[in-house]
């Protein structure tokens, strides 16, 4: 009976040296893939920090308005943002990659799933980014016209078409990388729906002074410029 | 390029015709039948009371007038014109009327109208403005004769008018222009000027034609390139400038864009010239200046400064890329006054236009964004020197636009310095 503990105990040690002495290279695998993969990581964030600024990407992103959203929210220039997002994707690549390697069965598979996230994560930071473009563009186009067109609130109907491209970019972008999608798709449709629903309401109702307002200051221009009395040129 | 892609088969045949020319006068137009005829009279009797001696020809650059504005030029009866300048006539009086091929705009207009008078060598060129109704045949003289009696490559024109008429013209752009070329040019943006053969080659030699520039500003870059070439320079007085509702084609905003985008092109493409010069000199004055001054505009210059005062509370974040910190902030506060009574003051309208065309040059928006932007400013400064010198008899404020323009000269340093830490677009 001692016997046959012994010999159980002495198996289960045999095993577990065996075990240890199979699964030691791998730790050591993965720290090393971890190492190299954190070494490239922040190589290739210099890389393309260098590249960027040579390309003097930040005085591009400062005449598309993303360097003043991202300064508002706190964040670092633009070729900062771009370089951390090619740091942390390459890391965590390499991240995986290494746990991988150690083939805990529940962990498997992680690596391709994240290869295929990677696209559709990159596609949505191209939507965001592309979004926010275009609402800057957009409400700083609305609010110098609306200025120079002496339409009431400007910061007001610019600040719409702003947040309208912002939600409608922010849909699109947590559509593609599939985060719930159908609450955000439900989500959006009713808001959207409700915010323009409400904005005709308000307008057709509360607004029809200041509509009649607008159509008046604008469709007598012509007779309006003609009694300027000042000649600019 | 070359000459027979510019001009039309028919359009060189009548040039051919005509042969070589010491007088060309050309009239680029768009639906100008109101007023072509009394242009095209004042240019014969011109050519026939003043230059009975030269050969002249008028060459018409039609924009696609659907007035019949072409058909105007071509059939105008000189007996119409009176027995005189039939009379008076030495030589065969010779019109044509093209119309003219390339992008749309008068700068297509006057390259053709260039690139003629280049073919038939003209010695002296004048090229009018369709729109003023106030053409007379010594209005053409004087466009011509510092050209042919005194050897002079540009003529601007200097028109008699109130000083506080055309702020547009008196606040920002013939300071600028002095302020930037050193040269002082009372109507830079003038549509009529004179030319000799020298100058015109070497406006037809850039490559500006296909531009903006050619499109919305090429009376402006005229001036431009004749500063800033080396070439003699002097201004003829013309007279009161009448012109006809046909001129309002454009509101003051659409006006305001080109009229401002075009200057900070044209300064931009000429500042290896400008940025080393400093301080500024008068043109030559060919001709004796009429004391007519016109009258002053009557308008409610409050209006303008209570529309700067809350545009200004609204652009603001448009704003803070543009200016430094120190200028929106004086801004800031004048606006925070009685907007009623506002005071922009020389030093800071100044400061203003700098930053700007600095702004501009780095491309730190949309460059309409930015023109768009300075529209409100620029009502602000008009109805601040309007309210102040509404009641100032004009040589007051002849003294004061004086003060602007010296203004704009000694705070150039700042704006080279701003310039040359700018990183063009």
């Amino acid at each position: 009976m001692a016997q046959m503990i012994a010999d159980a105990v002495s198996q289960a040690g045999a095993n577990f040296v065996e075990s240890v002495a199979l699964f030691l290279p791998r730790v050591v695998t993965t720290i090393s893939i971890i190492a190299v993969g954190w070494l490239i990581a922040i190589l290739l964030r210099t890389v393309v920090r260098f590249v960027l600024r040579w390309v003097r990407f930040n005085a591009a992103a400062e005449r598309l308005g993303v360097a003043s959203i991202l300064k508002s929210a706190e964040l670092p220039p633009a070729d900062s943002v771009v370089a951390a997002i090619v740091f942390w994707l390459v890391w965590i690549g390499f991240l995986l990659s290494g746990i991988d390697v150690l083939g805990f069965t529940g962990l498997q598979g992680l690596l391709s799933g994240f290869a295929g996230f990677v696209p559709r994560l990159l596609v949505a930071i191209a939507i965001l980014v592309i979004g926010f473009v275009a609402a800057n563009f957009a409400w700083r186009a609305t609010l110098l016209a609306a200025v120079n067109a002496r339409i009431p609130s400007p910061r007001l109907l610019s600040g719409a078409a702003r947040w309208l491209i912002l939600i409608l970019a922010g849909a699109m972008a947590l559509e593609q990388i599939a985060v719930a999608r159908t609450i955000v798709l439900t989500a959006f449709a009713i808001a959207f729906g409700a915010l323009m629903l409400a904005v005709a309401i308000a307008f057709g109702l509360g607004g029809r002074g200041i509509a009649k307002r607008i159509l008046e200051h604008q469709f007598p221009e012509q007779e309006r410029s003609g009694a300027d009395e000042i000649s600019h040129l | 390029m070359a000459q027979d892609s510019l001009l039309s088969d028919e359009l060189l045949r009548h040039l051919m015709a005509v042969g070589q020319v010491d007088i060309l006068v050309g009239v680029p137009t768009l639906d100008n039948a109101s007023t072509i005829g009394g242009v095209v009279r004042a240019v014969h009797q011109a050519f026939a009371t003043y230059f009975p001696r030269d050969r002249a020809v008028l060459v018409n650059s039609d924009g696609g007038s659907r007035d019949g504005t072409p058909g105007l030029v071509k059939d105008y009866s000189l007996d119409e014109a009176g027995t005189v300048t039939v009379s008076h006539s030495l030589r065969t009086m010779h019109r044509i009327s093209a119309p003219y091929h390339g992008l749309p705009g008068k700068g297509s207009a006057l390259r053709q109208i260039l690139t003629a008078a280049d073919l038939v060598q003209a010695r002296a060129v004048a090229v009018l403005d369709a729109d003023v109704a106030s053409v007379t045949p010594e209005r053409v003289a004087a466009l011509i004769r510092p050209v042919k009696d005194h050897q002079f490559d540009y003529v601007a024109p200097v028109y008699a008018r109130h000083p506080l008429d055309g702020p547009l013209v008196t606040q920002l752009v013939r300071p600028l222009i002095r302020g930037a070329y050193g040269w002082q040019v009372r109507e830079p943006l003038a549509a009529e000027f004179g030319c000799s053969g020298r100058f015109l080659s070497h406006c037809l030699e850039q490559d500006i034609w296909e531009s903006d520039v050619a499109k919305y500003g090429i009376d402006l870059w005229v001036t431009g390139a004749a500063l800033s070439a080396g070439f003699r320079c002097c201004e003829a007085p013309l007279g009161p400038r009448v012109t006809t509702a046909a001129h309002a084609r454009l509101g003051f905003q659409d006006v305001f864009q080109q009229v401002v985008g075009a200057a900070f092109l044209v300064l931009e493409q000429h500042a290896p010239y400008w940025l080393p010069r400093q301080q500024s000199e008068p043109l030559a004055l060919v001709g004796t200046p009429t004391s007519e001054a016109g009258e002053p505009p009557t308008v409610d210059a409050s209006r303008l400064t209570q529309t700067f005062c809350s545009d200004l509370q609204n652009l603001q974040s448009v704003l803070e890329p543009i200016l430094s910190a120190n200028t929106l902030s004086r801004l800031n506060a004048i606006a925070e006054g009685d907007c009623g009574q506002l005071r922009y003051p020389d030093d800071l309208w100044v400061r203003t236009v700098w930053e700007f065309l600095a702004a501009f040059h780095r491309g730190v928006m949309r460059r309409d964004h930015i023109t768009q932007a300075l529209i409100p400013l620029y009502l602000g400064r008009t109805g601040s020197f309007l309210i102040q010198y509404a009641q100032a008899a004009p040589a007051d404020v002849e003294a004061a636009l004086e003060a602007v323009g010296l203004e704009f000269e000694r705070s150039k340093p700042s704006l080279v310095e701003c310039w040359n830490q700018a990183s063009p677009r």
